[in-house]
């Protein structure tokens, strides 16, 4: 009962949010400036009579008030249309169709390879505190997070891509290739190496931080120093006790970044021209593709969303307290 | 027949200005089913003695030199597996804050099971029924076998540590200060059921506390540390009626007395010394008001005053005559 109370009250703060968030996105491209006019024209709009102007502005719903605008837009959204993209004269939501999986696939794979990886080398650094190899660990992790993103990605790309030729240069598949079953995962996966490199080497410091700090503070706790007094094994002690206690701090970062696996690939989808979300969402805002740009700005701000309620369920099965005090 | 042997224990801390040395020839043994106090104020290496019998000294303190025999194996040189057989099953702790002492995220049932089956050679299920028996020993129903540790009070908890100190039947079990943190009531209860405990299960106790009263309340001997070393050792009715060393007679009179209150409680002035440098002559010298010219020099050895009473101090009897 008290479960559920719960849940209901969390999911009517989650319905406020979602519908402040439906607002900010629909004003948002229309207080920036500039003009949709000349993408939707293209070229030609220099040479347009006013009226033909009035007649494309028109067809796109963009004469009317802001209230009606306002009115359709909710409505589209609730039915699962996001309109027209104004400058690939395509569906929206097929180019979200088309898009969503890539992003998901790497930055997915990215938060799975890069939690483990930073967990451990944290572990390992908190353990062996002090000595040589904690700190050439804390110093390379530190080195690779001042480093920007997209000069890792160029760095890599023109290094083992132009030069060594190792890997492509672009894409998420080999185009027309027309690859079939185990063929176009090797492809897939080939064309991957190089961004998701690039995505571990930027996300996997704060996992790193967050894990070494924390288990040094559990290390210092009296339960460690109780359980190498009942015999325990150093490596019961290390994994059982330690880090499973160390790893509350990081399954709270892992569920933002679980918010922002979306969107916090859009500068390296750009470097690669990776087919994502990020991208996606980045030529729209080029070319003032308003509804597109809604419409990614949308998706994103969902996945932060539903990234939190799953953080909500979660977290009370990995610390016992946190159950007892929501029910 | 003799449980634990100490022989010149010497533990020292690292620190920037050198090293403390905070356990200083500390040397003291016991018997099998007797209730040892260890005494003293904070700082004088009560603990640093257990941690150092139990291997858990660990950096920037190291264990300097000394023995420690428990039913003859020598504590201080067991190789790490052997070490890792030795403890609970043979020396267990009641930690000195319980409320820490247990893993958050481990129901307390299952902490004492795992000491359990690390030592001994059962069924998950014998360790489970024994875990159970073991909680309503120490008075918390086996139903709360599942909770977890932040669902119990402060004294429960410490209950818990007691049930899982006991859970291998240990040799020697060492209680560090296991009430600090309690309220006055609760301590009372913990240490009738220490007592109790040791009585009904013959269990051999080191008792380490600042509670004075306590310890003489419920100790067959008591050891009396001042500065990192034992000042005093003796049985219990020794230390009360003839107490010789003039800490331990300082520390007698800074405490309260229940039957007697018009006792006039007179505090012990000046404060420890660094243990970094100590004093090459006696550690209490500053604070001592029977003083002489060889403390200064010299630094007294415990020796046998009477029958098993032991004293370091250079007075005629180890300071008993002084006193009286």
């Amino acid at each position: 009962m008290y479960k559920f109370k719960f849940l209901y009250s969390k999911m009517i703060q989650y319905v406020l949010v979602i519908f402040l968030i439906l607002t900010l996105n629909f004003l948002l491209p229309r207080l920036m400036p500039g003009s949709p006019l000349a993408y939707l024209a293209g070229e030609d709009v220099g040479l347009m009579t006013s009226e033909e102007k009035q007649k494309i502005l028109d067809k796109h719903g963009l004469n009317d008030s802001i209230t009606t605008q306002y009115i359709d837009y909710l409505s589209n959204i609730f039915t699962g249309d996001f309109g027209f993209s104004y400058q690939q004269k395509v569906p929206i939501s097929d180019l979200i169709e088309d898009r969503l999986p890539w992003t998901l696939l790497l930055t997915g794979l990215n938060l799975v390879i890069s939690t483990i990886l930073g967990v451990i080398f944290g572990a390992m650094a908190a353990w062996k505190r002090g000595t040589k190899t904690d700190i050439n660990l804390l110093t390379g992790f530190m080195f690779l997070s001042a480093m920007p993103s997209f000069w890792i990605g160029m760095i890599l790309v023109s290094l083992f891509a132009s030069k060594l030729g190792w890997f492509p240069v672009f894409g998420a598949e080999t185009a027309w290739a027309d690859y079939q079953g185990m063929e176009r995962l090797l492809d897939i996966g080939h064309h991957m190496i190089l961004p998701l490199i690039t995505l571990i080497l930027i996300s996997v410091t704060t996992t790193f931080m967050t894990m070494r700090y924390s288990m040094l503070n559990v290390l210092g706790e009296d339960y460690i120093q109780m359980a190498k007094a009942k015999g325990v094994k150093e490596k019961t002690i290390k994994y059982k006790h330690a880090m499973r206690n160390a790893l509350l701090p990081v399954a709270t970062v892992f569920m933002l970044s679980l918010g922002f696996m979306l969107g916090g690939a859009t500068v390296i989808e750009t470097v690669f021209a990776y087919p994502g979300i990020g991208r996606l969402m980045f030529e729209a805002v080029v070319s003032r593709d308003y509804p597109l740009i809604q419409a990614t700005f949308l998706i994103i701000t969902f996945s932060v969303i539903i990234a939190n309620f799953i953080a909500d369920i979660l977290y009370p099965l990995l610390d016992p307290k946190v159950g007892k005090e929501n029910g | 027949m003799t449980i634990l042997q100490v022989e010149n224990l010497s533990t020292y801390y690292k620190t920037d200005r050198g090293e403390a040395q905070a356990v200083e020839n500390v040397s003291f043994s016991m018997k099998k089913g007797e209730m040892l106090g260890l005494i003293g104020e904070s700082g004088c290496g009560k603990t640093t003695v257990a941690q150092s019998i139990l291997r858990l000294i660990e950096y920037p303190g190291r264990i300097v030199s000394g023995k420690a025999y428990l039913d003859g194996i020598d504590l201080l040189t067991a190789k790490q597996d052997e070490l890792e057989k030795l403890r609970w099953k043979d020396i267990s702790v009641i930690p000195q804050s319980a409320m820490n002492a247990l893993n958050p995220i481990y129901t307390i049932g299952d902490q004492i099971v795992e000491s359990i089956l690390i030592h001994e050679d059962v069924s998950k299920a014998t360790a489970i029924k024994r875990t159970e028996e073991l909680l309503e020993m120490v008075g918390i129903k086996k139903n709360r076998f599942k909770n977890y540790p932040h669902e119990f009070s402060g004294g429960m908890k410490q209950r818990v540590a007691i049930a899982m100190a006991l859970s291998c039947n240990p040799k020697l079990i060492i209680s560090d200060e296991s009430t600090t943190g309690l309220d006055v009531l609760t301590q009372a209860q913990i240490i009738a059921l220490i007592k109790q405990l040791q009585k009904d299960l013959g269990l051999s106790i080191i008792l380490i506390s600042h509670d004075l009263p306590m310890v003489t309340s419920v100790c067959d001997r008591v050891a009396i540390m001042y500065a990192g070393k034992i000042v005093e050792l003796a049985n219990t009715q020794d230390i009360l009626k003839h107490c010789s060393h003039p800490y331990s007679n300082g520390l007698l009179n800074a405490t309260p007395d229940l039957s007697n209150p018009d006792k006039e409680v007179v505090s012990i002035p000046g404060s420890v010394p660094d243990l970094v440098k100590p004093p090459t002559g006696c550690r209490f010298y500053d604070r001592c008001k029977a003083r002489m010219n060889v403390c200064k020099e010299e630094s007294p050895d415990l020796k046998e005053i009477r029958p098993d009473h032991f004293s370091a101090c250079f007075l005629e009897g180890g300071g008993y005559y002084h006193v009286q």
